[in-house]
């Protein structure tokens, strides 16, 4: 049954979507975020097979080369501000404020 | 006729560009002087036996993708309006040669004042409803810098009252523009006014009419949204206040005239009783309020919302009889006022300050000719018969006595008694005023603090020449009340249908 | 899965002609990765600099032509319209990126070398060395490439694509700033994390979307609308993640939190882009998926973003008042205008209605990017010694030090204030128009109160600048570069003629919206 794996990525992308919202480290942010993308892949090849055609799958390669895309550019940025502050939790980003 | 927007404009323009030696205050003068004379050939060229028709129009498409028009013209109840805002502005200029603000920067003033000039001169010229709304704004902008940068003491508090007030009102008012435009099709004001409200259900007339009439009753202003006129009045310096009171509470009371009422009149009707109620609650409001405060410019701003009441009240009653009253109150109140802020200015620039208790007595014996133009501003103002001032009130009242069909006459009955209240109350404040400040004997030594007591000077040359027009228009429309009425009275007619 | 062994591919056709305007961007940017491998340093930003600017200028030509020649055609086996809001919003852009480029030019808005840790003695040195990212200039070209892709795109995952093409420079040109480094690193990272969440949200609604119609393709989607049956719930979540991923790149509220971080933290050529060009951008996918693809299911959006245009139009003028930081008020100020024009997308109905308030959705971002690329643009220009003088008080009095500057700004926050004869009048005028013929009356007047209310504060930041007194030791004016002094130019400019006389760019716009969007 299609349904268990479209309840899987549910949960994933909801896991992702807390995760994002509670944790305080950057990168563990940023692997929440990851995780959301790739529960969203298991959605598309899902449907991809619940539809009999093949674009959800094709769809699931993009997503990937996205996300590689966004870990290169996140990477970069949570570095350079880790190397500035000594820290890469969320918290510790106050300086902009209302 | 594009000439009248175009001089001013080109003024302004030409003295951003070249900031030029000093005499600004004779260049602006020269320019509104020019604008007058245009202002008063059209006044000549006018065809008085066609007065109820729009005469030198110019309608040419502006933005047609936003149906708006640049669409002027001019008729028997905006001429009167036209010339009065040349002439107070002419006027203002003369003032400014020789009396000029403390905190400098004329040249900015006088800019300030030229393209204020452009947009009341507008409003009263444009004849498509966008294009009103667009003059209607371009004033706030220079008024607002007028009193924020050459008033008084607390401008900064007055300017943002100010500021406020108009912008939530002018925010209104555009509402009801698009109401009406979205469901009548069409910006035009004369077709508007023709079609008497044709294709407007009676549910959006009544709620157009409340945006629309909201949005100018805080410019008329209307009590209780006339909070900001006693801030911005006692603060603006002297031609500010002129224009202010002389001009800019019209575009208040011409746009009922001119938009709300004819174009929805099932509106107007069914809402006419409240904004009788409301004028009249600030007829009497007014006179209360002047007898409490302490200081003239105050006094006067008050008196002007118990004036605009008359006005109103006028206007409510969707008669001939009151909405002439009403334009004609309009240009008296507009004359009569202007002169009251430049007699107050004067005294203030002489005394400085216009606390009544600060100015002691006797000013009639130590500056006759100011005392006796003071004198003659308040008579007229609290509505001597053979002055202009009387004409609008009683109008007025006569109108409510007998409002139009389907507005309830006993309640009209009501508001006319309370309105007679309030004349009576304007007449006591005005004199105890008068019986304060000019009679009695001048004190001996000081006057107001100042050791400048003994040196006080009386009317000046250039005083004079600004405030002599007023003076004689006042008597003269006094007298003579039907070279007003008859260019107004066709316009009103056609408006309420009633010929 | 005999389904799956399907048919013979046959290669599809792309038509390289009417999507020129886009390949020449991408084109020029990967031309531009190059020069950065291949030449030396001191080359580089003589190259990449005309590469940049000739290729926005040669791709605006080429959109002009495409919309003379009156192109309308879905692209690309109908993955990318080019149609007439998408050369509308590609000339928009392509104008707004050249002028914001010009601003970019100016050497000392970009740090020196983005990898040294800020007070390090490495950044002492590459400041002495005069070192610079010229990369900059490749990576606004591709954010400009996804901002063209971004609107134009008619299916999801294209869409989504562009999305990332468009955000992922834009993450990075964020934490280059010279001066202040920590707070546009701090803004960097705000964005992309929140970015990336967005993004993630859209694509998990692309996921649903597709669960319910088994294609991508807007038209597909619209079209399973009346023949799908019992799948609401895909429909709805779907559609409802997909506008909350769209809705956050507008900056529109609950979503408009990182917009006053990044236009702050950012180095100000990049906020100017980025208010422009990717509000613009947003806008026009946010008006296709919902007016394609879920075009018939506006029964159920429209009181959402009712909803969302109230608390946005509410949220910004209201917070804008609090400001006492120039770019952070420009921001608050750019989510009321983005309120605004969620008016004019929720006022759908007829064919005609549609086409005019779409027309006045293109006219008002166009007027507002020039308004707001050159208030930006005027806020590089009034500098402390540690940088731009960023908080309002540090402005009182500017227009006694240098009363053309301040007019000009004057004149930008008038035209957002929506006052007459300014742009923003009649852009606002036929938005707020467009909205009342479409039955969105409460929506008005909430607009029109928070438009009065967003006047006071622009109204205010003028009275500072003109009739406080200047501080002792205020902020110096820089001299402007011809770069920067041609956008200020530019700007007032546009904003002036689209104020007194916008007959032409309205007859564009409405051109443009006639044929509403292909489908």
């Amino acid at each position: 049954m299609t349904t268990h794996y479209l309840v899987l990525s549910a949960l994933l992308f909801a896991i992702g979507g807390v995760g994002v919202l509670v944790r305080r480290n950057a990168i563990v942010v940023f692997m929440c975020v990851e995780l959301m993308l790739n529960a969203c892949n298991l959605a598309f090849v899902t449907f991809a097979r619940q539809h009999g055609n093949l674009e959800g799958q094709i769809i699931a390669f993009f997503v990937m080369i996205v996300a590689a895309a966004e870990v290169v550019v996140g990477l970069a940025i949570i570095v350079t501000i880790f190397r500035t502050r000594r820290s890469a939790s969320v918290d510790d980003a106050n300086l902009l404020k209302y | 006729m594009i000439a009248m927007l175009a001089v001013p404009l080109l003024g302004a323009a030409v003295l951003v560009v070249f900031p030029g030696p000093a005499r600004h205050p004779w260049y602006g003068a020269a320019v509104s002087g020019v604008t007058l004379v245009l202002a008063l050939a059209l006044a000549v060229r006018f065809d008085h036996t066609r007065a109820a028709r729009p005469q030198f129009t110019v309608d040419v498409p502006w933005i047609p993708g936003l149906g708006l028009r640049f669409h002027l013209g001019i008729d028997g109840i905006s001429l009167p309006l036209v010339v009065l805002t040349a002439l107070l502005t002419f006027l203002c200029f003369v003032h400014l040669v020789r009396h000029r603000p403390e905190q400098g920067r004329i040249r900015a003033l006088v800019i300030a004042l030229l393209v204020l000039e452009v947009g009341m001169t507008g409003t009263f010229l444009a004849l498509d409803l966008l294009l009103f709304f667009v003059f209607f704004e371009i004033v706030l902008v220079p008024m607002y810098f007028v009193i924020a940068v050459w008033g008084g003491a607390g401008r900064r508090a007055a300017a943002v009252k100010f500021i406020l007030y108009t912008l939530l009102g002018s925010a209104l008012l555009l509402l009801g523009l698009l109401l009406v435009w979205a469901h009548a099709g069409t910006l035009d004001m004369v077709r508007l006014a023709q079609a008497q409200g044709a294709g407007l259900s009676r549910a959006v007339q009544i709620i157009a009419f409340l945006a629309i009439g909201l949005g100018l009753a805080v410019k008329a202003p209307m009590w209780p949204l006339h909070t900001w006129l006693p801030a911005a009045h006692t603060e603006a310096p002297t031609v500010g206040s002129v224009l202010l009171a002389g001009v800019l509470l019209k575009m208040g009371t011409y746009g009922f005239a001119r938009i709300a009422i004819p174009v929805l009149p099932e509106g107007a009707a069914a809402l006419a009783p409240w904004l009788g109620a409301f004028a009249v609650a600030g007829i009497v409001y007014g006179s209360l309020a002047c007898l409490a405060q302490r200081d003239l410019k105050r006094m006067i701003a008050y008196s002007s919302v118990g004036h605009m009441g008359f006005v109103l009240l006028g206007l409510a009653t969707l008669t001939p009889v009151g909405m002439n009253a009403a334009l004609f109150g309009n240009i008296a109140h507009g004359l009569i006022t202007g002169l009251l802020f430049f007699v107050a200015g004067g005294i203030k620039e002489r005394y400085g300050t216009t606390e009544l208790p600060r100015l002691g007595t006797g000013m009639l014996a130590r500056l006759p000719y100011l005392g006796s133009l003071l004198t003659f501003a308040c008579v007229a103002s609290l509505g001597l018969p053979g002055l202009a001032g009387f004409w609008g009130e009683m109008l007025a009242l006569l109108g409510a006595f007998q409002p139009a069909a389907g507005l309830s006459r006993p309640l009209f009955l009501v508001f006319m008694a309370v309105g007679g209240v309030g004349t009576v109350l304007t007449a006591a404040y005005f004199l105890r005023m008068l019986s304060h400040l000019t009679h009695g004997r001048p004190p001996a030594g000081t006057i107001g603090g100042g050791s400048r007591g003994a040196a006080l000077l009386d009317v000046s040359a250039y005083e004079l020449a600004a405030w002599t027009p007023l003076v004689v228009l006042t008597v003269v429309l006094g007298l003579w009340p039907k070279a007003l009425l008859s260019l107004t009275d066709p316009v009103v007619q056609a408006y309420l249908g009633t010929r | 899965m005999s389904t799956l062994t399907a048919a013979p591919i046959t290669a599809p056709t792309i038509e390289y002609g009417e999507l020129a305007p886009m390949l020449i961007i991408f084109g020029a940017a990967m031309i531009g990765v190059l020069v950065e491998a291949f030449t030396p340093r001191y080359l580089r930003k003589s190259i990449q600099m005309p590469i940049t600017v000739l290729s926005m200028v040669g791709a605006f030509a080429l959109t002009v032509w495409q919309g003379v020649r009156g192109v309308r055609s879905a692209a690309a086996m109908g993955a990318i319209a080019v149609d007439g809001p998408s050369l509308f919003i590609w000339g928009a852009i392509l104008l707004l990126a050249i002028v914001s480029v010009l601003l970019i030019n100016d050497d000392d808005h970009f740090v020196a070398e983005a990898a040294a840790v800020p007070g390090s003695a490495e950044e002492d040195q590459a400041l002495s060395q005069g070192g610079a990212h010229t990369e900059i200039y490749p990576l606004v070209l591709f954010a400009v490439g996804g901002m063209m892709l971004f609107p134009a795109a008619n299916d999801l995952l294209i869409m989504f694509v562009a999305l990332e093409v468009m955000s992922l420079p834009l993450y990075l040109l964020c934490g280059l700033a010279r001066r202040r480094r920590l707070l546009s690193q701090e803004a960097a990272m705000k964005y992309f994390l929140l970015g990336a969440f967005s993004s993630a949200f859209f694509l998990y609604g692309t996921a649903l979307l597709y669960g319910f119609a088994g294609s991508v393709d807007l038209k597909a989607i619209a079209t399973a609308l009346s023949t799908v049956g019992g799948q609401d719930a895909l429909l709805f979540i779907g559609a409802a993640t997909l506008g909350v991923g769209l809705l956050f790149k507008i900056g529109a509220a609950p979503f408009q939190a990182w917009k006053p971080d990044v236009y702050q933290g950012s180095p100000t050529p990049i906020t100017a882009l980025m208010a422009s060009g990717t509000l613009i951008a947003a806008f026009g996918a946010l008006l296709r998926v919902f007016w394609v693809a879920l075009g018939d299911l506006d029964a159920e959006w429209t009181p959402v973003l009712w909803g969302v245009a109230i608390l946005t139009m509410v949220v910004g003028a209201v917070l804008a008042i609090t400001q006492t930081d120039i770019k952070r008020m420009l921001a608050y100020s750019s989510i009321a205008h983005t309120g605004f024009l969620l008016t004019a997308v929720v006022a759908t109905g007829k064919e005609s209605q549609n086409a005019n308030a779409l027309s006045g959705i293109l006219f008002y971002l166009l007027a507002y990017g020039f308004a707001t690329v050159g208030a930006f643009a005027v806020v590089t220009m009034v500098r402390d010694p540690g940088g731009e003088a960023g908080h309002l008080s540090r402005w009182a009095g500017l227009g006694k030090r240098s009363p053309l500057l301040a007019g000009i700004f004057a004149l930008f926050l008038l035209a957002f204030a929506g006052i007459p004869l300014t742009s923003g009048f009649f852009g606002k005028y036929a938005v707020f128009a467009a909205a009342v013929a479409g039955g969105a009356v409460q929506l008005v007047i909430v607009g029109v109160v928070t438009s009065a209310m967003a006047a006071f504060f622009y109204v205010r930041v003028i009275v500072l600048m003109f009739f406080s007194d200047p501080a002792p030791e205020g902020p110096t004016i820089a001299v402007p570069s011809m770069g920067t002094a041609a956008v200020v130019t530019l700007s007032a400019a546009a904003t002036v003629v689209l104020g007194v006389f916008p007959q032409p760019v309205l007859d564009l716009a409405h051109t443009a919206a006639q044929s509403l969007f292909v489908r």
